[in-house]
């Protein structure tokens, strides 16, 4: 098997008010894969994240960068941080500068880059995030949605292998989930691997090559996407229901052996659904 | 507040260096103190008031509502120029006709001064004049915090409303004695969350890379000698013309 990129061993973080966050995680974020981090709210995921750039420093356990355990000294931190991108839930918590292009700018003079190739990656950062037409508007004046894409240009400009997003599709409407969707999916072809936590099973199902099921702090399962919904055992334990798309293909007899071909978007079963119709009349 | 701050970030002239914009009010600005009043005032406030709406694209409506606020106060305190007190033969109440000149003056060169201020403010946004704070030696670290308090008051006054709102859903304004106590739970509960955006601030910067210092990249203007001659010139315009009808009414 590939050395995963990022692995997390036996995390375990205990808040300074003494409540256990993490116990004893495990995780491995492969190269160029889509990992979905799928729990219940406070299940602990956003504390994972933040582990994940080394913004927390982990009780028990370690993170290891292409094999080998990553320190917390100032340097290793921000080479990390170079590769490895973070995107918090609320953009409000990331945009700080008065007008897009400037914010977007932050990361890559941050890396010590020049003005004029830092101006570059800006450019070539709204433009993959489809908000090019913004650089000039003020950061309060945006909507939600291009709050959140700003935000994500401003970590997509330091060009990390990694791009760790807390809950991207929380709170945009079903427009707004396509257009992001579209955008990171461009990313991920050009060879970006993204992690992402969500509670919605069906983006999860629609949209990760990984999940990994998590429950209060722990990872209980970690593996190929249809696989791991398809454990209704796994779900159940973590008080997730399984993706519609999943039991339907199921019901049309797709499940046990070929969970892995049954179809994952909906054009797809209803392909499937209307097949099956003709066959039987 | 809102209204100014929108206006300044979509006018016609956004784009232009804000020394094209400033140089020329402060100019007209310093006319308005120096050359006679009365002639010069009038010049310069219709000139002011022309360039904002017909040369930036702000609406007639926008422009007055800006200058109608400092103009209370300068009609609170007009008349108490125009009256003279003498004390002398008891209490006298009396206009005299110097009173009456100064007060004029003052109304005209005071409204004048506005304009030219209600010109910068509508067409230059507050951090485009920040940055060139810098220019002039202002430390870097000064200049950050003034940024990120313009950006924070966007984020906190959004919660302030939503927060009022919430209250006033739920009746919280609906009596005096309820109000003072809604209001001063809501500034509580904001000064928490001031501390608590401050931390996460903190942590989405550090996922940037943070290290204490808050650099991004400057705005790309593309300074135009051309538009900032043809600003100084109009600004002359208006001291020759003001020297002019001075001469002729004399």
């Amino acid at each position: 098997m590939n050395e995963p990129l990022l692995a997390v061993r036996g995390l375990e973080y205990i808040y300074p008010g003494g409540v256990v966050a993490l116990r004893g995680l495990n995780l491995s974020i492969e190269r160029g894969q889509k990992l979905a981090i799928l729990g219940p709210n406070g299940s602990g995921k956003t504390t994972l994240l933040l582990h994940l750039n080394g913004l927390c420093k982990p009780t028990r356990g370690e993170i290891q960068l292409d094999g080998q355990p990553v320190g917390y000294d100032h340097q290793t931190l921000n080479h990390w941080r170079r590769r490895v991108g973070l995107i918090l839930q609320e953009p409000n918590d990331q945009l700080f500068a008065a007008t897009v292009s400037q914010d977007v700018s932050f990361g890559p003079l941050n890396l010590g880059l020049s003005d004029a190739e830092a101006g570059e990656r800006v450019r070539e950062a709204l433009e993959a995030l489809r908000v090019a037409h913004l650089a000039g508007r003020p950061t309060h004046a945006l909507s939600f949605g291009q709050k959140k894409r700003v935000a994500i240009a401003g970590v997509l400009a330091m060009r990390p292998e990694i791009l760790v997003l807390d809950e991207p599709t929380a709170g945009l409407d079903p427009h707004g989930v396509t257009h992001l969707l579209g955008a990171l999916q461009q990313l991920y072809e050009a060879g970006t691997t993204l992690v992402f936590s969500t509670h919605d099973v069906e983006l999860a199902y629609a949209w990760a090559d990984q999940v990994a099921v998590f429950y209060e702090g722990a990872v209980l399962r970690q593996g190929e996407t249809a696989l791991v919904l398809g454990d209704r055992e796994v779900l159940r334990q973590s008080r997730l229901r399984p993706p519609l798309l999943l039991e339907i293909a199921e019901a049309l007899g797709n499940g046990g052996d070929h969970l892995q071909s049954a179809p994952r978007s909906r054009e797809g079963v209803l392909a499937l659904l209307q097949e099956r119709l003709a066959g039987n009349s | 507040m809102r209204a100014i701050d929108h206006y300044a970030w979509t006018n016609r002239w956004r784009d232009w260096h804000p020394v094209e914009k400033g140089l020329p009010a402060i100019s007209l600005l310093v006319l308005t103190l120096i050359l006679p009043p009365l002639t010069t005032a009038p010049l310069v406030l219709a000139g002011a008031m022309l360039t904002t709406v017909y040369g930036a694209g702000i609406p007639w409506r926008t422009l007055v509502s800006v200058l109608a606020a400092p103009l209370m106060f300068l009609l609170a305190g007009i008349p108490f120029l125009a009256i003279s007190v003498d004390f002398a033969s008891g209490f006298d109440l009396a206009l005299s006709p110097e009173g009456l000149q100064l007060a004029l003056v003052t109304a005209l060169r005071a409204l004048a001064a506005m304009s030219c201020l209600a010109f910068l403010i509508l067409t230059t946004p507050l951090t485009d004049g920040v940055l060139l704070l810098r220019r002039i030696g202002i430390p870097a670290g000064v200049i950050e915090l003034i940024l990120l308090i313009y950006r924070l008051i966007f984020v906190f006054s959004e919660r302030a409303l939503t927060g009022r709102q919430a209250q006033a859903a739920r009746l919280g304004y609906s009596r005096l004695d309820r109000s003072v106590r809604s209001l001063g739970l809501l500034g509580g509960n904001l000064f928490q969350r001031a501390l608590e955006q401050a931390r996460r601030l903190e942590i989405g910067l550090m996922a940037r890379g943070y290290t204490g210092e808050l650099r991004v990249l400057p705005p790309q203007w593309k300074p135009s000698w051309t538009r900032l001659v043809a600003g100084m010139m109009g600004v002359g315009l208006v001291g020759l013309a003001s020297g002019w009808l001075a001469r002729s009414l004399s």
